[in-house]
């Protein structure tokens, strides 16, 4: 006998209609499952935090918000080189980065929150009145404030400056500590926007065709819980990035 | 618990599968080649050659496109995107995914069916364990006599980090992976794992994060160590990037692994299946995987810097940037010590289970085991500096580190109490298991006490950095866990074969591992006593003899590995029926017939008591 011969032969799947699990069951198993997912991703944004605070903690050399060198960005990268080879490059200076914009970190957090939001009172609404197709342009609207939450996201990380240093006998850029963790954090808010933005057009298009009804309406829960989450989470390192972040 | 199956007429083939039915192993690597290459080829154009980060871009975007290649022909999408459009799986799809009657071809596809999953696993561990194993043979073949004979230091350093990662994937899967899926959901009473496409999905991911981590190989190798420490990954090539992205995805699969166990146990129980009637490998998995839910986050992100620091220069542990690598050290570790016991519990658990059945006894103290092995996860939380009492980090934290550490022997103390309170005065079956079981006391005890010896702060000072802390967690990892899995893979083989592994081939293999082992690190260890530094290709004359014997222990290691890799094969394919359940053992997985069915139970089975009610009446006065 071989791995082949062993191949179950159930008689309880001759059935190929009629399988249907008890709804309450899997949303049961469902709801422990995000709750599990989110235990998982409260330790990721703990470590990226950890991160931030430790790099503030030590401030290496100084170079938490500044660091020696000449200010650009990726189109430069060939300028300073050339300067560099050619010898004409001037003495590097001591570039103050400061902190990242406030107002776009707690705007990114606001739409996320009042995106969280809608979702719920959306999802109240659904158990409340039993219409789907009602829900369908709630989810819509969530899902365009975390897209608009994307872009600013996007924006927060393209005005991370960038610094060019000679090392090595070539000019490289770098950041500051503060920038690299800022990247770090707003990349991470930026991925859960876009997990959500997935999420929320599942939501729409799913409630329009009629998979999301007023019976079946347990997966909207589900991504709800994981929305609220994202918008504590957003919160918290808003407050954290923006209460905690000089030095002195 | 009701049943939720409706049964009605039988059927031939299920009629679903769509794109799946054309999606499998051989399409997951065409696919990833070719999006391997068109990330390859755009990151060529698209960032600007004279940066001093274009290799690692160009390096990450290629490994990028691997995975995505891979995960698209294997079919892991296929699921996400029929959610997002609405168009959820028919009965006769789930039966398709469930690889009901496809014969052998299940085993190469994206397959949710728990059991064919196990076997997978198998698979991909023995296929694990074959390269961390081969290239063991390479770095022991060096360090037979001094000099550099066999590679150079560079080869040979690249060597050790695959090894070591490798290995250390191998033995992460090697219990949980095989067994926590084959057997853990039958004994819960369950028809299928909560998730069964994540299932399949964390088993796929990791098939992709393990080829991209042999492919470090050919792409300049990785001469900085397994640990990878942020002061000399910076100057390593773009192997160190395909490592970065290994890593990253096997956090993916392993967190996406442990939310499914944790919730078949939580909520697929069978009706009676109360928790304290749960078997204690259940127990074992689900606390390892808790425990690598919190763990491997940290791991995630320190890779996540790491791939940021090479690709787009920020500074998380590059010094002149402001950066620290003791960072990177902290959230390594964070990882790095539940790691361990993520490793060693659920062969721990495996033995447990073993030695009640094989002893015809109840489990000595079942709930001091579990509260044993809550305890060793919880502490491994807090233990993680201890790996660098030496580097200067925090010295005043050394005391509390120190004492943490040394606490952990106690939990670890109780599993032998357990085992030890379990197997005396028992009618003790001496099977295959049994001996392999015996093997992992003997060594578990060697590797255990040599632990408690470098939780001492003095001492880790002398002894840190040498061969003996390597000596010490192989005796860990090879001499127990390794042995723990091969009990496990004896004791549960028959369940997944029919058959039983051949004892004659599976003794000779024991005692030559067996003593291989002592040859091999055991001698490591006096290499270790007498200063012999760890990651060198060469070495000084004082350490000649006891590297030879070494060396000479590793080929015995392997014959003893091979004969074991035979037995396997052949047994499989031809070995002693076994029946449904040979060992007379009570718990659920051995009362359903062999094969398996496709949902295991013909009927839920309602449980009236633990399943440690062996003959007490056949126990020794």
């Amino acid at each position: 006998m071989s791995i082949a011969d062993i191949e179950p032969q159930s008689e309880m799947h001759g059935g190929t209609e009629g399988h249907h699990e008890d709804p309450v069951k899997v949303d049961g198993r469902q709801r422990v499952g995000i709750w599990l997912f989110i235990g998982a991703d409260v330790v990721t944004v703990a470590a990226i935090l950890f991160t931030y605070l430790y790099l503030r903690g030590v401030d290496t050399a100084g170079h938490w918000m500044e660091m020696e060198g000449y200010k650009g960005n990726l189109h430069t990268y060939a300028f300073w080189e050339n300067q560099y080879l050619n010898g004409t490059l001037a003495n590097p200076k001591a570039i103050y980065v400061g902190t990242l914009s406030a107002g776009l970190q707690w705007l990114t957090a606001g739409l996320t929150v009042v995106s969280a939001a809608v979702l719920w009172f959306g999802e109240k609404g659904l158990r409340a009145t039993k219409n789907a197709k009602a829900f369908s342009p709630v989810a819509v609207v969530a899902m365009l404030l975390t897209l608009a939450g994307v872009v600013v996201s996007a924006i927060q990380l393209r005005d991370i400056p960038q610094i060019f240093v000679a090392v090595n006998d070539s000019i490289t850029m770098s950041y500051t500590t503060y920038d690299s963790a800022m990247m770090a954090i707003v990349g991470s808010t930026l991925g859960h926007l876009v997990l959500l933005a997935f999420l929320g057009l599942g939501l729409a298009i799913r409630s329009a065709r009629g998979a999301i009804s007023g019976e079946k309406w347990y997966q909207v829960r589900l991504v709800r819980y994981f929305w609220v989450w994202v918008a504590i989470s957003s919160v918290v390192t808003t407050l954290i990035t923006t209460s905690i972040n000089t030095v002195h | 618990m009701t049943t939720t199956l409706e049964h009605t007429a039988t059927s031939a083939e299920p009629r679903g599968g769509g794109l799946a039915r054309h999606q499998n192993f051989g399409t997951a690597i065409v696919a990833g080649v070719i999006l391997a290459w068109v990330g390859w080829f755009v990151a060529r154009h698209l960032f600007w050659s004279g940066s001093d980060n274009w290799s690692d871009q160009v390096a990450t975007m290629t490994a990028t496109g691997w995975m995505i290649g891979f995960w698209i022909g294997i079919g892991a999408f296929n699921a996400p995107f029929r959610w997002l459009v609405g168009n959820d799986n028919s009965r006769d799809e789930d039966l398709y995914y469930a690889g009901y009657k496809q014969g052998r071809a299940r085993y190469w596809k994206y397959t949710t069916d728990h059991k064919v999953v196990g076997v997978q696993y198998i698979i991909l561990t023995m296929s694990l364990l074959a390269v961390g194993g081969i290239l063991a043979m390479a770095i022991r073949t060096e360090l037979i006599v001094p000099g550099t004979h066999f590679v150079n230091q560079q080869v040979y350093n690249s060597f050790i980090a695959i090894h070591g990662m490798v290995m250390i994937l191998a033995l992460i899967v090697a219990v949980a992976g095989p067994w926590g899926n084959f057997v853990m959901p039958i004994m819960v009473g369950a028809r299928d794992m909560a998730f069964p496409r994540l299932n399949a999905l964390s088993l796929w991911t990791l098939v992709s994060a393990a080829f991209l981590l042999v492919t470090v190989l050919a792409v300049g190798g990785l001469p900085v160590g397994w640990v990878v420490l942020g002061t000399i990954s910076d100057q390593a090539g773009v192997g160190m990037d395909f490592f970065a992205m290994t890593i990253v995805v096997f956090t993916v699969s392993t967190t996406v692994a442990s939310i499914n166990l944790i919730t078949t146990v939580i909520t697929m129980r069978t009706k009676g299946m109360t928790l304290d009637r749960l078997p204690i490998f259940v127990w074992g998995t689900m606390i390892t995987a808790v425990l690598a839910l919190y763990a491997f986050p940290f791991f995630f992100v320190a890779e996540l810097n790491q791939i940021l620091d090479r690709t787009v220069s920020t500074s998380f542990y590059v010094a002149s940037g402001g950066g620290t690598s003791w960072l990177q050290a902290n959230l390594f570790w964070l990882m790095g010590h539940p790691e361990v016991y993520v490793i060693l519990i659920p062969a721990v658990a495996a033995l447990f289970e073993i030695s009640s059945v094989m002893a015809r006894k109840p489990l000595f103290s079942y709930k001091t085991a579990i509260g044993a092995m809550v305890a060793l996860s919880g502490l491994s939380a807090l233990v993680w500096a201890h790996h660098m009492f030496t580097s200067g980090w925090a010295p005043t934290l050394g005391g509390p580190f120190m004492v943490t550490t040394e606490v952990i022997s106690i939990p670890t103390g109780i599993f032998f109490l357990v085992l030890v309170g379990t197997l005396w005065r028992g009618n003790v079956w001496m099977r295959l298991p049994t001996l392999w079981m015996f093997g992992f006391i003997f060594n578990f005890i060697v590797g255990g006490v040599t632990g408690i010896y470098l939780s001492d702060i003095p001492l880790d000072e002398q002894l840190h950095g040498t061969m003996f802390v390597t000596a010490h967690f192989h005796y860990i990892f090879v001499g127990s866990v390794l042995f723990g899995a091969i009990a496990a893979l004896a004791f549960w083989f028959p369940k997944v074969t029919g058959r039983f592994l051949d004892e004659r081939l599976g003794r000779y293999s024991f005692w030559l591992v067996f003593i291989g082992v002592q040859l091999t690190f055991g001698a490591m260890f006096l290499s270790g006593l007498k200063g012999m530094p760890r990651r060198d290709a060469s070495y000084s004359l004082a350490f000649e003899h006891t590297n030879f014997i070494s060396t000479i222990g590793a080929y015995i290691i392997m014959a003893g590995m091979l004969i074991l890799l035979g037995a396997i094969i052949t047994s499989w394919r031809k070995g002693e029926p076994s029946g449904p359940n040979p060992w007379h053992a009570n718990s659920l997985e051995w009362q359903v017939p062999t094969p398996v069915p496709l949902e295991n139970f013909l009927e839920d089975p309602v449980i009236t008591q633990d399943p440690y009610h062996y003959g007490e009446e056949l126990v020794r006065p």
